[in-house]
């Protein structure tokens, strides 16, 4: 199990401070990732749920450092990998360390394929951008990569073109060329969200599978909640910009303590006992071209006190002494409050707006 | 599934597409059996579910009910009367007794259209109601769908994916039609959102009585809202059955291995929980497999030592309970066999 401080000979694999991700436009600014931190440890599977806006996918590309360069994207805070400071690395050993040490899988491959390159030629320049082996030894690499992703014949695919894959298929080989290399982090980006559910359980095996054979950590950004509770160890739950909440798997969904992760779960429908109305979270997400004051979630929360408007809450322990469950949350949400879904407190109110109160 | 006084019968729909070559001397080289034979009922005042993966049929046969699609085959009877058989006045009324609400509200909105104008136009079509009747219809509408009458001046971009849905929801409404196919109305949504439009639908469905096709490929989603389901494989109906049934005792291997690949979002149930992984992809409905469709993928097969029958004999939708019914050679097995299968074809990992 992991916890939050660790030792000094046991560092994190990847030790993420304070980051913090803004894009200037000609009109404004967009506050993508306001001061997000996070520790992964070799092998382990972190899950990222957050909404569209919530600034995960933000993440993944600022630590794979693939965000545009200044001015366009404003990037700031550390990011520590196998003790090297991605942040602060020229462009040159960054690239080297891309594709290596650290591999990426997209939501869509038929968007992240070329399609005008045959499979083989793509896996094998992965291989071949890194290792300095000669063709026939790539090839034969890539055939062994797309059998191990469960891909029948795989000489005969390699002559293909992604066009004449399935979605699936494709998306087994993003895996594929991820893993080539053996990295230390892959990062899946919603790598199930655009297949069918009967494919998704397949590639979702299969990533279970590889990653755990090789000690690959992954960070596997989603917002399916039983994809989080499927696959990962742990999770933290994302809101316009900001880690609310961070547990292991099983304790955030046994004791879930941030308003938003309670709505979240009780948002979702379910296969399994009585079907009842749904209790979502009312509201919009927030409009991230506005500098956050206070509380993100705040104007959506039926917990809110007066300090939430004006003042972000730090993302503490739980309980004191219990490093790995965090909340952000000024006022959270108390185990009995939590299969009702609102607060039970005598005589409780929200607390109104500043501007409503002038 | 065929009985009496039903509002909507579908009987034997096929909607082939032709697939062509050459830009000038088009060939036909080919045909895509979307929809291939499927007979459904649906009664007034009941919710069904379509359910099914890519290329199931489920979105053409949601056209063929509202007539957005005319099948190659088959007929489809809406209160009593065959619909491609009335003459264009009379297709004209019945259009205003079915409306669809489509995936992406976005797509589906005219941007250069305020939200009002969106809603009162098919009422404009119809030539229904004066100019204030219409107004305050809109209003009207705007209000059962959980929208504030201000945002009927508003432009589709400048609301959120969520209320834009709820725009289209309030203008399939607006011509009050007692049958509304949805077609993935909540797919394009996020988790929190998607909640709010699940609960306008039931909530619709209970107060107006509308009879309804939800058509989604999310089976938690179908389960909240609709009272019977039918699960389309390459074209067909593979099993049809009461909600609870269904997700109960599921008697298709195909729904079967569907319901066990759903990601539970529970940690408890999904570590213990057992799971059948098909093989493979859906194969392409241009060339669907001889007899079952399903047989290349089909553990149950497997399990039964691959049956001749399977990949021989195309499987009718037999009754198999009351209210049940399946199209599986072997459904009778199933259960059995589910039971006692081994564990290397299935997979569960402690996490």
């Amino acid at each position: 199990m992991s916890s939050t401080t660790p030792s000094a000979n046991e560092r994190p694999l990847l030790d993420v401070h304070d980051l913090r991700v803004r894009f200037t436009l000609l009109d404004g600014t967009v506050f993508a990732v306001n001061g997000v931190s996070l520790h992964l440890e070799r092998g382990e599977t972190l899950g990222l749920v957050g909404e569209s806006g919530s600034g995960k996918s933000v993440t993944s590309l600022a630590l794979m450092r693939l965000l545009p360069p200044q001015p366009a994207a404003n990037v700031s805070g550390e990011i520590v990998f196998d003790g090297r400071d991605l942040a602060s690395l020229p462009e040159r050993q960054m690239r080297a360390m891309r594709g290596r040490d650290l591999a990426m899988v997209f939501q869509d491959p038929m968007t992240s394929l070329n399609p005008v390159l045959r499979i083989g030629e793509q896996i094998e320049e992965t291989i071949r951008a890194h290792r300095d082996v000669d063709g026939a030894t790539a090839k034969a690499r890539a055939a062994e990569l797309l059998r191990l992703v469960g891909i029948a014949d795989p000489e005969r695919q390699l002559e293909r073109y992604p066009h004449e894959f399935s979605g699936g298929m494709r998306q087994r080989v993003m895996i594929a060329m991820a893993l080539a290399l053996e990295p230390k982090l892959l990062i899946a980006d919603e790598p199930t969200t655009a297949l069918d559910v009967t494919i998704q359980a397949q590639v979702l095996e299969l990533l279970k599978k590889l990653t755990t054979e090789r000690g690959t950590a992954v960070i596997l950004i989603t917002h399916d909640l039983g994809v989080v509770a499927r696959m990962t160890r742990r999770v933290a739950v994302m809101y316009a910009g900001k880690i609310v909440e961070s547990a292991p798997t099983a304790d955030l969904f046994a004791s879930p303590t941030h308003p938003y992760t309670v709505g979240l779960l009780h948002s979702v429908p379910r296969l399994e006992g009585e079907v009842g109305l749904l209790r979502p979270i009312e509201g919009s997400p927030p409009d991230l071209r506005t500098e956050p004051t206070g509380c993100p979630f705040a104007p959506r929360c039926a917990w809110r006190l007066d300090v939430c408007w004006g003042r972000m809450p730090d993302l503490d322990p739980v309980a004191a002494g219990d490093g790995d469950h965090r909340v952000a949350c000024h006022n959270p949400v108390t185990p009995g409050e939590v299969g009702l879904a609102r607060p039970d407190r005598d005589g409780f109110e929200p607390a109104p707006a500043p501007s409503a109160v002038a | 599934m065929i009985t009496n006084g039903s509002l909507l019968a579908m009987r034997d729909i096929r909607v082939h597409f032709p697939i062509t070559k050459g830009l000038f001397l088009r060939r036909h080289v080919g045909v895509v059996r979307a929809v291939d034979g499927v007979d459904l009922e649906v009664r007034a005042g009941q919710s069904v579910g379509l359910v099914g993966e890519s290329g199931s049929g489920k979105t053409t046969l949601g056209r063929a009910v509202v007539a957005l699609t005319r099948p190659t085959g088959g007929t489809i009877t809406f209160d009593g009367r065959d619909v491609w058989s009335l003459d264009r006045d009379e297709q004209t009324k019945l259009r205003r007794r079915v409306q669809m609400v489509f995936q992406d509200p976005h797509a589906s909105l005219d941007p250069r259209m305020t939200v009002a104008a969106s809603i009162s136009e098919p009422l404009e079509i119809h030539h229904l109601g004066s100019r204030s009747d219409r107004k305050r219809r809109v209003g009207e509408l705007l209000e059962l769908v959980g929208l504030h009458p201000s945002h009927g001046g508003r432009y589709p971009h400048e609301l959120s994916g969520g209320q834009r849905q709820r725009v289209g929801v309030a203008r399939a409404l607006s011509l009050g039609p007692e049958l509304i196919v949805a077609d993935e109305p909540v797919s394009a949504l996020d988790v929190s959102i998607q909640a709010q439009i699940v609960n306008l639908l039931q909530k619709l469905r209970r107060e107006l009585g509308l009879t309804s096709i939800l058509i989604a490929h999310d089976l938690a989603v179908v389960r909240q809202v609709s009272d019977a389901i039918a699960v389309m494989y390459l074209g067909r109906i593979v099993e049809w059955a009461n909600a609870q049934d269904l997700y109960r005792e599921p008697l298709h291997p195909y729904t079967v291995a569907l319901l066990s690949a759903v990601p539970i979002p529970d940690p408890v149930i999904e570590a213990t929980r057992e799971r059948i992984v098909l093989r493979g992809d859906v194969p392409s409905p241009a060339s669907p497999p001889p007899g079952c469709a399903f047989h290349t993928r089909c553990w149950l097969r497997d399990k039964l030592g691959n049956p001749e029958r399977c990949s021989a004999e195309t499987p009718a939708l037999r009754t198999l309970r009351s209210g049940h019914l399946v199209a599986c050679h072997f459904a009778e097995d199933g259960r059995e066999a589910e039971a006692r299968i081994d564990p290397e074809s299935r997979s569960s990992e402690p996490s």
